[in-house]
């Protein structure tokens, strides 16, 4: 999954002017340090600033904030933990989280303040939430004012059909793209953003429980056959060859003007912010068969249940329980932010409290997406046949999960 | 040399003190080596991911690799890419050392050129090698005018992997075989011309015969880097497509790092340390035999 976006963040917390409640259970002797790990540096200096107004309130628990590079999170996390010297707190997102809550390795949350249902139900394992919701983004489709315009194409409210009798959208692709120079849709091989949601809003699975559940299905198989032919068939998209080693490469066709539509999430608002030179928009993302089902992923805080002083630590998720209040009160910060800036971002929003599809999760979920990856790339590439793919990605991923 | 008896007085104690001096780097050696190959075969008898508690399996997990057609197929592209890579690698490293060797001039800029990529880190020529084969964007198709996919073509990631991880290293061997020409002494070329030799026979029947002793060293080193080339793979192409460059060392990262199968992972590390043992000792027989200082 992808980082997410540090402006959004930092409007979460900026949230914090509530205060904690509760008992003060200090520890007696002197100052205690609770560690905080997380990837992302702009967030993380949100942080820094809301836990000096920890301490202030807290003199006796200082808070030591680790940055530690996404690039490096998910393999330094399990060997810190197996050393003994992973942070008393630290983050992590939907799909990494279950081997930690599965090996007795978090401090359960025993109260949920009425949080996004979506993004705790993520966090929920065996009827206990273990993570204190941070962060969440969901899919929306971005698209270029200038390029739409161009080739008359209302890009806001825009419909596919594996049958073609209501597709709306597979016209507008086809009237995006100029052959050679310009693409219509970011179809690719992108879980997030384009794959999931696509099922999802054909009606179809991709998880039963922890086990994978996407082959033999028609809605899915339906659904992944629609996003492939629009990058070998219809070629309304780039080709597979150029975007499954490189997972920025829509990202930057966008900026740079020759890609139209791009559906994404919140992570890529600053970077297109920061490289579209010209004027573009967000609206909602495609709607399916089954509606306008988008993936909802978050990062939460989990408290390390091997922590050397468990009531500092409880103390700091508390604060961080109360930074964090839902979309709902999220929002005004969060859309006042961007809005400031010129884009409404408002179709987030609506895509996180709408009809969602939950990102995998499991204990050995990663393992799964790693036997995946390589088969779906085939696919995509059309090298492999979908339901065979998707058969073969299956077998893969429960064989992986299993061990 | 005279025969010395094990235990008798003196000698003794020079052992001893002999060792007292290679203390220290033995101290890197059993720390940084040997303590970390018994610990990995140790793991490879365990299932464990690093954050449940480990379970024995005793030999289990080489049952399993031993008879997983992943693996089976990892250790078949790593014996083609050393196929691909170590001949090409030493012919054009010998080629580049004789043409160097002539001192022509700006031969010590060439010299400098060519050692350049091995210098370099590995991961980061191999993102910008990814960045020169990309399809649309890339520097070798925009020359060539043509759409090629080198990187998502079944047939072609391989010697495209190849081709760069050759590029990296030739200058590393060409370095090495002008070493080993300015060790030969000029009096046998001069002899054989005066014999009136041809300079090919001369290359062929004094210069190569010669260069054993570098050839060996090359060719040994260079097996096993090119066994455990990681770094290239992991930049260019993952492992992909449809793992035609999943090498080993590939592999065994994802069992690693994002499988989480330490055990597994492991149990593959072993493996492919006894089958590099057994090559290099396959060579060094192969030599041992060949290797002439003098010309016979």
């Amino acid at each position: 999954m992808r980082k997410l976006l540090a402006a959004l963040a930092v409007s979460v917390l900026a949230l914090s002017a509530c205060s904690v409640g509760g008992d003060d259970t200090g520890d007696a002797d002197g100052q205690t340090t609770v560690t905080f790990r997380l990837w992302d540096d702009q967030v993380a200096k949100a942080y820094r600033t809301s836990f000096d107004a920890f301490t202030q309130q807290h003199p006796d628990i200082k808070v030591d904030v680790q940055l530690v590079p996404w690039a490096d999170y998910w393999t330094k996390l399990p060997t810190d933990i197996s050393a003994g010297t992973a942070a008393d707190v630290y983050w992590t997102n939907t799909s990494n989280f279950g081997l930690y809550a599965d090996n007795n390795q978090l401090l359960p949350i025993d109260d949920d303040p009425g949080w996004v249902r979506s993004v705790t139900a993520l966090y929920t394992r065996n009827g206990k939430l273990w993570g204190v919701p941070q962060l969440w983004d969901s899919i929306a489709l971005f698209y270029n004012k200038d390029l739409v315009s161009k080739a008359g194409v209302d890009p806001t409210n825009l419909t596919w059909d594996p049958t073609g009798a209501a597709d709306t959208f597979l016209p507008a692709a086809r009237k995006l793209t100029v052959p050679g120079k310009q693409y219509g849709f970011n179809a690719a091989y992108d879980s997030q953003a384009i794959l999931w949601d696509f099922v999802g809003s054909n009606g179809g699975t991709w998880q039963n429980g922890d086990t994978f559940d996407f082959a033999d299905q028609p809605k899915t198989e339906q659904a992944v056959q629609y996003v492939v032919d629009l990058i070998n068939k219809e070629k309304v998209s780039p080709s597979a060859a150029d975007t499954n080693t490189n997972g920025d490469k829509t990202l930057q066709l966008f900026t740079q003007g020759k890609l139209a539509l791009f559906q994404s999430g919140p992570y890529n608002l600053k970077n297109i912010q920061d490289g579209a030179t010209f004027d573009w928009g967000i609206a909602p993302l495609l709607k399916g068969p089954a509606g306008r089902v988008s993936v909802v992923h978050g990062v939460a805080a989990v408290a390390s249940a091997k922590t050397k002083h468990k009531d500092a630590t409880l103390q700091v998720l508390k604060w961080i329980c109360l930074l964090y209040t839902g979309v709902t009160a999220a929002q005004p910060a969060f859309v006042d932010y961007w809005k400031k800036l010129g884009v409404d971002v408002q179709p987030f929003l609506d895509a996180a409290t709408g009809t969602t599809f939950p990102a995998p999760v499991g204990p050995r979920v990663s393992a799964g997406g790693t036997a995946v990856t390589p088969i779906l790339q085939q696919v995509f590439l059309g090298q492999v046949g979908v339901a065979d793919g998707l058969r073969k990605a299956q077998d893969a991923a429960n064989a992986a999960i299993k061990e | 040399m005279s025969p010395r008896v094990p235990g008798a007085g003196r000698p003794r104690r020079d052992t001893l003190t002999g060792y007292a001096f290679v203390g220290p780097s033995l101290i890197g050696v059993v720390g940084f080596l040997l303590v970390p190959v018994i610990v990995v075969i140790g793991i490879s008898l365990f299932r464990w991911d690093l954050v449940s508690p480990a379970r024995f399996l005793g030999l289990d997990n080489y049952r399993v690799i031993l008879t997983d057609p992943a693996f089976g197929r990892s250790l078949l592209v790593t014996a083609l890419f050393v196929l691909l890579v170590v001949p090409v690698e030493i012919a054009l490293g010998l080629f580049l050392a004789v043409l160097l060797h002539r001192r022509l001039p700006g031969s010590v800029a060439f010299r400098v050129i060519f050692a350049l990529p091995w210098i370099s880190a590995p991961l980061a020529l191999g993102v910008v090698w990814k960045w020169i084969f990309d399809p649309s964007d890339g520097a070798l198709n925009a020359l060539t005018g043509h759409r090629v996919e080198w990187l998502s073509s079944p047939a072609l990631a391989l010697p495209s992997v190849a081709a760069v991880s050759i590029w990296m290293h030739v200058g590393y061997v060409a370095l090495f075989y002008l070493a080993g020409l300015a060790g030969i002494p000029e009096q046998y070329h001069e002899a054989a011309r005066i014999d009136g030799a041809s300079s090919r026979q001369a290359l062929w029947r004094i210069t190569l015969p010669l260069l054993r002793p570098t050839t060996f060293f090359v060719l040994t080193t260079n097996v096993i880097t090119t066994v455990q080339t990681f770094d290239t793979v992991y930049a260019m192409t993952q492992g992909g497509p449809a793992g035609r460059t999943d090498v080993v060392a590939s592999l065994i990262y994802k069992e690693a790092f994002t499988s989480f199968r330490m055990g597994r992972a492991a149990s593959m590390s072993v493996v492919l340390f006894v089958l590099l043992v057994a090559v290099t000792l396959a060579q060094q027989q192969y030599f041992r035999q060949r290797i002439t200082y003098e010309i016979g």
